[in-house]
């Protein structure tokens, strides 16, 4: 029998719909279907095993080879630049990466910029291209309450709909780039079990373009 | 998986590459900031852990070995063939850390006969370690001539972007930069380029035929050929594996080892490398990561000694040291303690009897 893919998938809502795709692909597992205690999930039939993993913590597992393949959003992958292959955009979780701010804000040049965000990284590398002098505040949640209360000017932070910026009177100044879903992939894990992952990614491939 | 130990690994390391015909090279472990600060992007980490001398000048403990093997290298014709060991300090995320590396370098008048040798050690290197190795190789000279529609940093993008076999991102940058249709399959199906050494010449032929200079993608070809007949499938010819085309100028390859996850061996031409340093010739080498070979090491052995003595508190250090002396004159690794530590492991367990003989 051919080796079993280890396969992270992130917790959450985004996480169920990305096993959603897994399973209507092929790799149904139904011990994850009714988990109880077990933390890991296999279809040795189906040559696969999952495991739940934070959504941001998924590339260290991929990155670190515990999982073989894992689906992780491009906003992790652009803040923390994991050594991993990037074999497709599953076309899930589709957000992006923005600068916000109160209605009222008005740039000004004279001073620093306090930004404050969870992705310290993208946001630096944004203000570097234009020169601008910021200050980055790093937040773990609750990103919104930074410029109400008057903790930093703008933030750097995902907007699916805008809902909660409109809720909190906050309104998009820039987008910085597109996200969603990619399948990742451990590089040297891909050496040595690349006909099993290509041929999960070319199932997840026909389901994403059979739900076009 | 053939299980080395620590010092079985490092001897047949240094074995090989004796046998081999590479001489040992020796340096200190520092060297002058300088050499490293004008060439950040040839080091893995940009973070240099640094200190000033007695004298005032600003030293480095070293991140690589590369960078002063080449500064050290005075030969005005010929080639000369090295091999290092030696431990390199890098960034590991969360503070410096001593790395154990070992490689070689092929410096001067390399010719393609040097080329394949030093691919053909990179391969053999990795069997030393393990029968289920992967070599992989690609050449940025001919990946670099292959994007030459785009510009420098668009160029670097893709490039980066083959590393990560990324092809959806790669066909969009290719489409927003008005690329013609035919240049980018010619593209999209290098990125896509992952097969065995032996395959590679047909393959690259069709994809890049009449497309880049003829000599070079023929001089790789050949390459392939000779690696695939002598290593099989365990060589392959795959475009992700890439590198700064600032230095890497020809071949580029990386080593892979069934259960460690990342690759543990990597080298390359850096002929751009040795320009730079205002080096004459060509230059081609490769470094193996013994940090990462873990894994696949075994621990000198299930005990920590192969036999314990214990000796009662009355016991005569004359007959301790003549016991100790018997047992080791077995071969045996021999601890001498007055009692029985619950920490260590031992083969075999002695206690030394009020007539100073020996109980097993």
């Amino acid at each position: 029998m051919a080796e079993t893919v280890n396969i992270a998938l992130p917790k959450g809502r985004l996480g169920e719909k990305v096993y959603e795709m897994f399973a209507s692909a092929g790799y149904r597992c139904p011990e994850l279907e009714n988990p109880g205690r077990k933390l890991t999930f296999e279809n040795r039939e189906a040559g696969v095993r999952y495991f739940w993993v934070k959504p941001s913590d998924v590339a260290i597992y991929v990155e670190k080879g515990v999982a073989d393949i894992g689906v992780a959003g491009k906003d992790i992958l652009l803040e923390y630049r994991p050594d991993v292959y990037e074999l497709l955009d599953v076309g899930l979780g589709k957000c992006r990466m923005c600068v916000a701010a109160p209605k009222s804000f008005k740039d000004d040049y004279r001073k620093t910029l306090r930004v404050a965000t969870k992705f310290t990284s993208t946001a630096k590398e944004h203000y570097a291209k234009t020169g601008r002098e910021i200050e980055i505040i790093k937040l773990n949640g609750s990103i919104e309450l930074a410029p109400i209360l008057g903790l930093s000017d703008v933030i750097v932070d995902i907007v699916e709909t805008g809902a909660t910026l409109k809720q909190n009177d906050l309104t998009v100044v820039d987008t910085l780039f597109d996200i969603s879903a990619r399948l990742i992939a451990n590089k040297a894990g891909y050496r040595f079990k690349s006909e099993k992952i290509n041929e999960i990614k070319k199932n997840l491939e026909t389901v994403k373009e059979n739900r076009k | 998986m053939s299980l080395l130990s620590q010092p079985e690994l490092r001897a047949a390391l240094r074995g090989f590459f004796e046998s081999s015909g590479y001489r040992r090279y020796k340096m200190s472990k520092f060297e002058e900031y300088d050499l490293y600060a004008g060439n950040k992007n040839f080091l893995m980490s940009e973070k240099v852990l640094t200190f000033t001398d007695t004298d005032g000048k600003l030293l480095a403990l070293k991140p690589d070995v590369t960078l002063s093997i080449i500064k050290n290298f005075r030969q005005t014709e010929g080639v000369e063939k090295l091999y290092y060991h030696e431990s390199v300090y890098r960034d590991g995320g969360h503070g410096f850390r001593e790395i154990e590396q070992a490689g070689v370098e092929c410096l001067g008048d390399v010719d393609e006969y040097a080329v394949c040798e030093v691919l053909s050690m990179a391969a053999q290197t990795l069997g030393l370690i393990g029968p289920r190795y992967e070599l992989d190789i690609s050449h940025l000279g001919i990946l670099s001539e292959a994007l030459s529609p785009l510009d420098d940093p668009e160029k670097a993008r893709v490039i980066e972007l083959f590393g990560g076999k990324n092809f959806g991102e790669i066909e969009n940058i290719l489409e927003q930069n008005g690329v013609s249709e035919d240049v980018k399959a010619r593209i999209l199906q290098l990125s896509r380029l992952d097969c065995p050494a032996a395959e590679a010449p047909k393959q690259l032929q069709d994809i890049l035929g009449g497309y880049v200079s003829w000599e070079r993608l023929q001089l790789f070809c050949d390459t392939c050929e000779i690696l695939g007949r002598k290593f099989g499938s365990k060589v392959r010819v795959d475009f992700s594996t890439v590198g700064d085309i600032s230095y890497y100028s020809g071949i580029i390859f990386r080593g892979y080892l069934s259960g460690v996850p990342q690759s543990v061996l990597s080298g390359g031409q850096y002929d751009q490398l040795m320009t730079k340093l205002q080096k004459r010739g060509r230059a081609i080498g490769f470094a193996m990561y013994l940090d990462l070979l873990e894994p696949l090491i075994i621990s000198s052995g299930e005990f920590d000694f192969d036999a314990l003595l214990v000796y009662p508190e009355e016991a005569k250090p004359a007959d301790i040291l003549s016991a100790a002396e018997k047992l080791r004159s077995r071969g045996l690794k021999v601890s001498v303690m007055p009692y029985e530590p619950a920490d260590m492991r031992f083969g075999e367990i002695y206690r030394l009897g009020k007539d100073g003989d020996l109980i097993g």
